[in-house]
């Protein structure tokens, strides 16, 4: 078996450890613990709040459009902090650069903002 | 690797040659401005934005012809990004396609009250990432600008989006194209696994060992070619192509067709001919089979067709099997293949966008793309008519028009590789150009000869946008044909950047 193939034998074995190691904890419980059942003990727990109304509840679909907008900050604040750490080695070229970026990803900002997007109501 | 990311790199400011960016710069800022405008004067722009969008295709052709005429091959960024005579005719080509498809658009998008900032905005964006894509040398580049050119795309497919055929059309286009992505990525990081390097033409070095090829650049180069066939719908990467054009708004069919089609053949080319042209022997047959596959089931299931719109979809998937097959032998007969496919690209964006055009036309009247809304045409829009046929001829591949010098080449290109794989292609080419003419001519029958359905003669008014549309793809798809020069005169080569520099 080349040394590839063997590496990769490697990670099949930790894998075949992790998947034994939880089933034979949890099979273990299930031998051992006493099993009775009550009302109480079988209701979803939410935080000692009684539970009320059926789990399949709808999200405004507005959560999305914000969910949106910052993923796309999100994204910028990664492309950002690395060159951040090197903002003097790359001088001016890389802040006009950077704010040509910024600019681009703003516009898609106002753009919501002018569109009322940002508005909850 | 620690130790690499701890070295302290100076920073060096990479050479920019803002001549050989200058078209993606253009259409970048006319990209922004068309969203300023909007952000500006909401409402009250929209009736600009059309025209800024044709504006900006027009300006960006002006750095195009500055670049031709000074004719020196421009390489940049350690050879990920080439001006080249190829790059400089694919994207006066997208430019040109992107025009057209903004005047087949001008009066569907207004009168449909289809967002039109967004429309336009998204537009130029995925024009800027064929743009891009033909000059890309470097895997990343290449999925950059694949990315650019896609995601407009799959929301532009959606645009009429409270009708339940378009959101099926964008939905399935977007499932396909993603999982296409990721099957392409995958063997996009075998190959950098195995070279170490993303410029293509340190691939090829990497690939382009004597011997037989390793299993890692073997899954390698066929995922990366299936990414793309996926975007030139080739068979049997298809399947979400008849659906998707349906569906989609009609101009926007045309620009994935057209556009979208070429731009994953201009990848294509640039991978095969700069990455992997040392590695002709796993290429090779799979693109033969693509090729052999594509013409005939396109054909084949072309013949059933009964909305002209899938049957242009079909007849899109063959005509992607007639612009594979040159690529089949490359090794064979090298920029030979390639002018064939870049020649046929050329002819198949002027008659395609130009049937398309006509389909619009049709049904601003007709209100329908089905094949029998066709009948009687002749009656009551000769003009329509006769442009309509030629079309239809060129895409059958009938001389003089356009579509016959591009099956020529293609022909050349696979005889003249002098093998027995060449000519059994030759053959299927010849074969699948008879069946194409019956499903081609069965229109042009219906359309002189029948009468039209319910006896409804009234004329159709046709925009004066349309009108130049239609005067361009048809003058084009003529010129080709009658005066071949016009397209053969670029017998293009393909640069690998950082060898050719």
């Amino acid at each position: 078996m080349s040394d590839f193939l063997r590496s990769y034998l490697t990670v099949g074995i930790f894998g075949l450890i992790g998947v034994a190691l939880v089933g034979v904890f949890l099979g273990l419980g299930k031998i051992l613990r006493p099993n009775k059942p009550t009302l109480a003990k079988t209701e979803a727990y939410e935080s000692g709040v009684e539970p009320t109304g059926d789990m399949w509840s709808q999200a405004n679909i507005r959560y999305y459009v914000f969910a949106l907008l910052f993923v796309m900050f999100d994204v910028e604040a990664v492309f950002i902090f690395p060159w951040a750490t090197r903002l003097e080695a790359y001088g001016t070229f890389g802040l006009i650069e950077m704010a040509i970026f910024i600019f681009i990803l703003l516009l898609g900002l106002l753009y919501a903002w002018r569109k009322g997007v940002l508005k909850w109501a | 690797m620690l130790a690499l990311l701890a070295q302290e790199v100076d920073f060096v400011r990479p050479a920019i040659d803002w001549h050989a960016v200058a078209p993606e710069l253009t259409l970048l800022a006319f990209g922004a401005l068309v969203t300023v405008m909007d952000i500006v004067w909401l409402e009250r722009g929209r009736r600009l934005t059309s025209s800024v969008a044709s504006i900006a295709l027009l300006v960006t052709m002006i750095p195009i012809v500055t670049l031709a005429l000074d004719g020196e091959d421009r390489v940049m960024f350690g050879g990920a990004f080439v001006v080249d005579n190829y790059a400089l005719v694919m994207k006066a080509m997208f430019l040109v396609a992107g025009y057209v498809v903004v005047l087949l658009s001008t009066n569907y998008v207004a009168e449909g009250d289809y967002w039109e900032s967004e429309y336009y905005g998204l537009l130029l964006s995925s024009i800027l990432g064929m743009v891009l894509m033909a000059s890309a040398r470097d895997l990343i580049t290449v999925f950059v600008a694949l990315e650019l050119l896609s995601i407009p795309a799959y929301m532009l497919a959606t645009w009429r989006k409270r009708d339940l055929k378009s959101n099926e059309a964008g939905l399935k286009y977007y499932l396909m194209g993603v999982f296409a992505s990721a099957i392409m990525l995958y063997g996009m990081s075998l190959l950098y696994g195995g070279a170490g390097s993303t410029l293509l033409a340190d691939i090829n070095e990497a690939v382009s060992v004597d011997g037989s090829p390793s299993a890692i650049v073997v899954v390698g180069v066929i995922f990366v070619i299936i990414g793309f066939a996926f975007k030139v719908s080739a068979f049997p990467f298809h399947t979400w192509a008849p659906d998707t054009y349906e569906g989609a708004p009609t101009p926007v069919t045309a620009f994935l067709s057209v556009a979208s089609k070429a731009a994953g053949f201009v990848a294509l080319l640039n991978l095969l001919f700069v990455g992997f042209f040392g590695r002709d022997d796993v290429y090779e047959p799979l693109i033969w089979i693509l090729a052999a596959a594509s013409m005939t089931v396109g054909n084949l299931v072309a013949l059933r067709q009964t909305n002209l719109v899938r049957m242009l979809a079909y007849s899109g998937v063959a005509q992607a099997g007639y612009m594979l097959a040159p690529l089949a032998v490359a090794s064979d007969v090298g920029d030979a293949a390639l002018t064939a496919t870049v020649t046929y690209l050329l002819v198949y964006a002027a008659m395609n966008l130009g049937a398309f055009a006509i389909v619009l036309a049709v049904a601003r009247k007709t209100r329908s793309a089905e094949i029998d809304s066709f009948k009687g045409l002749f009656g009551y829009a000769p003009g329509l008519t006769i442009a309509m046929s030629v079309f239809l001829f060129s895409l059958a591949g009938i001389p003089p028009l356009g579509g016959w010098w591009a099956k020529f080449r293609v022909m050349e290109a696979v005889i003249e590789a002098e093998s027995a794989s060449g000519v059994v292609l030759g053959v299927f080419v010849a074969v699948n150009s008879v069946i194409a003419l019956y499903y081609y001519a069965r229109i042009g029958l219906g359309m002189w000869a029948e009468d039209a359905p319910n006896g409804d003669t009234t004329p159709i008014r046709v925009p004066a946008s349309l009108v130049s549309a239609l005067a361009i793809t048809a003058a084009l798809t003529i010129a080709f044909g009658v005066y071949p020069p016009l397209v053969s005169e670029f017998d293009v080569t393909l640069l690998a950047g950082g060898l050719g520099g």
